[in-house]
């Protein structure tokens, strides 16, 4: 029984000591070695990988038109293989060797066809800078095997002349738009309208995926959320009814200096007053 | 009867603590009478409320599970919004409007009509499972008088609410902490987070009045957990 009692006591200090011990490691790390957030898009058309970093297989079966992470990834260079579901590395159908992950950033690293059709890997640094608050940031990637485009909200174009693999963004009011993609410069509606719910305090990012020649453009969107700010201020009063101390405080202080003051003046009068 | 029995106290409560106050900036204004009168009063916290606000740490996903999602375009999430307030101890029972952002001067929206109040519509709704609901009304204005929050000072720690959602539920809440901040003090990020505990939040403003800008000087932030 006792014996039982003591093994049990070792046993929770040996679970405390690992604990701590873990907990000391999370602490080593040092601080300067930033981790970025790193998502990976997939916006090749009919194309199911598995996705390798730095030669170990990170992802089964990824799927076209799927987000994967974030994955907290420390700064560093970093070997991408995508391969065909289940197939080795070096059978890969593409590959970015050193691919660089800077420090605290958050990165989307993304496949998928230049304005030429053929796969590649592109990575874009978001812009996770907070939005003004009931705002709402949309940016768009054109990362799909067509030509230059316009962006068109409620029919009139955000975002002109964008091409492959380049993007537009600004920083709206949240809400729902209807936005679609046109030629650069012209009304030939390559991806048709959708409803984009834009909410507040996020950046949605829409990528144009696909191949025009292919007739396979779509859009892939992710989401980061948590940009919100808080309003400039809160005014909810402008009539004076609560005001509270302020004024009334001021003078009854003010009327007791000036009690004192008169008392003072009439001691000094009486003891004027005795002394003659 | 026992409404009325409990209602004593709260009155009896809420006018020592005024007297108190009262007393504390008499004391202040005659420490600093040469100096002038009105800069002493300190910003009034609670560490209760402060330590709501603190995120709580997400679970470590092992590196070999990466979250994958379908990249679909984002609908809009299912929001539960209050319609209906009721604070006993202030007898208030006060319609709530969505409200977002004024777009000309970047401030909260609170509802121009001072017997109704605001519900902050970009942040969470009834549904919330964590981050603050925030709440916002008028004191007064100057030209309709007292608003719903005229006496939202005055509540105390233990003070019951209820919000109700458009079909008739009710969600109770107790008031946790009542804090007053300069309005050039306030860290509002804490009260408008979408992190932390799932709260209540309750604006308005108060403390001394400016007639010539026609400002209250702070505003009143009350808490409540359910």
């Amino acid at each position: 029984m006792r014996s039982s009692t003591i093994v049990r006591v070792l046993a929770a200090g040996a679970a405390t000591a690992a604990v701590t011990a873990t907990a000391g490691l999370a602490t080593a790390t040092p601080a300067y070695a930033a981790t970025s957030k790193v998502s990976v898009v997939h916006g090749i058309p009919a194309t199911p990988v598995d996705v390798y970093v730095n030669g170990k297989v990170t992802l089964k079966n990824f799927q076209p038109g799927d987000v994967a992470g974030p994955l907290d990834l420390a700064e560093g260079k970093y070997d991408i293989d995508l391969t065909k579901p289940g197939e080795a590395i070096d059978k890969a159908i593409l590959s970015v060797d050193g691919a660089a992950v800077p420090g605290g950033a958050n990165i989307s690293i993304v496949a998928h066809l230049d304005a030429a059709g053929t796969p590649k890997i592109t990575p874009f640094v978001n812009d996770v800078s907070k939005v003004g608050a009931g705002k709402a940031r949309l940016v768009v990637r054109h990362t799909a095997a067509a030509p230059a485009v316009d962006v068109r909200a409620g029919g009139t174009p955000v975002f002109k002349n964008l091409t492959n693999p380049d993007e537009a963004k600004a920083d709206l009011g949240a809400g729902t738009v209807s936005a679609d993609v046109v030629l650069a410069g012209t009304t030939t509606v390559a991806i048709p309208a959708t409803d984009l719910n834009l909410a507040e305090g996020t950046a949605t990012i829409v990528y144009a995926t696909g191949s025009a020649e292919g007739k396979t453009l779509g859009v892939v969107a992710q989401v980061i959320t948590g940009l919100h700010s808080a309003p400039g201020g809160v005014p909810s009063g402008d009539g004076g009814l609560a005001d509270d101390s302020g004024v009334s405080t001021w003078w009854l202080v003010a009327g007791a200096a000036a009690l004192l003051l008169a008392l003072g003046g009439g001691i000094r009068l009486a003891t004027r007053r005795t002394g003659r | 009867m026992s409404l009325h029995h409990h209602g004593v106290p709260r009155e009896i409560r809420g006018a020592r603590r005024s007297h108190l106050s009262r007393r504390a900036v008499l004391a202040a204004c005659g420490a600093a009478l040469l100096a002038g009168c009105g800069a002493g009063e300190a910003d009034s916290t609670s560490p209760e409320v402060e330590a709501l606000s603190s995120p709580t740490p997400s679970p470590d996903v092992p590196p070999t599970q990466v979250p994958v999602q379908r990249a679909g375009l984002p609908t809009a999430q299912a929001v539960i919004r209050p319609v209906r307030l009721r604070i006993p101890a202030m007898s208030l029972d006060a319609k709530v409007d969505a409200v977002g952002i004024d777009a000309r001067t970047g401030d909260f929206a609170v509802p121009p009509s001072v017997d109704r109040v605001g519900w902050y519509r970009h942040g969470p709704g009834l549904e919330a499972r964590a981050g603050s609901i925030v709440i916002a009304g008028h004191v007064d204005s100057a030209a309709q008088g007292r608003g719903a929050f005229f006496t939202l000072r005055t509540l105390a720690k233990g003070d019951r609410l209820t919000l109700t959602d458009g079909a008739g539920r009710g969600y109770g809440f107790q008031v946790v902490g009542v804090e007053q901040f300069r309005k050039t003090r306030i860290p509002l990020e804490r009260y408008f987070a979408r992190d932390g505990a799932p709260r209540i939040t309750l604006i308005t403003c108060g403390g001394p009045f400016d007639e010539s800008t026609r400002h209250y000087r702070d505003n009143i932030v009350v808490t409540a957990t359910a």
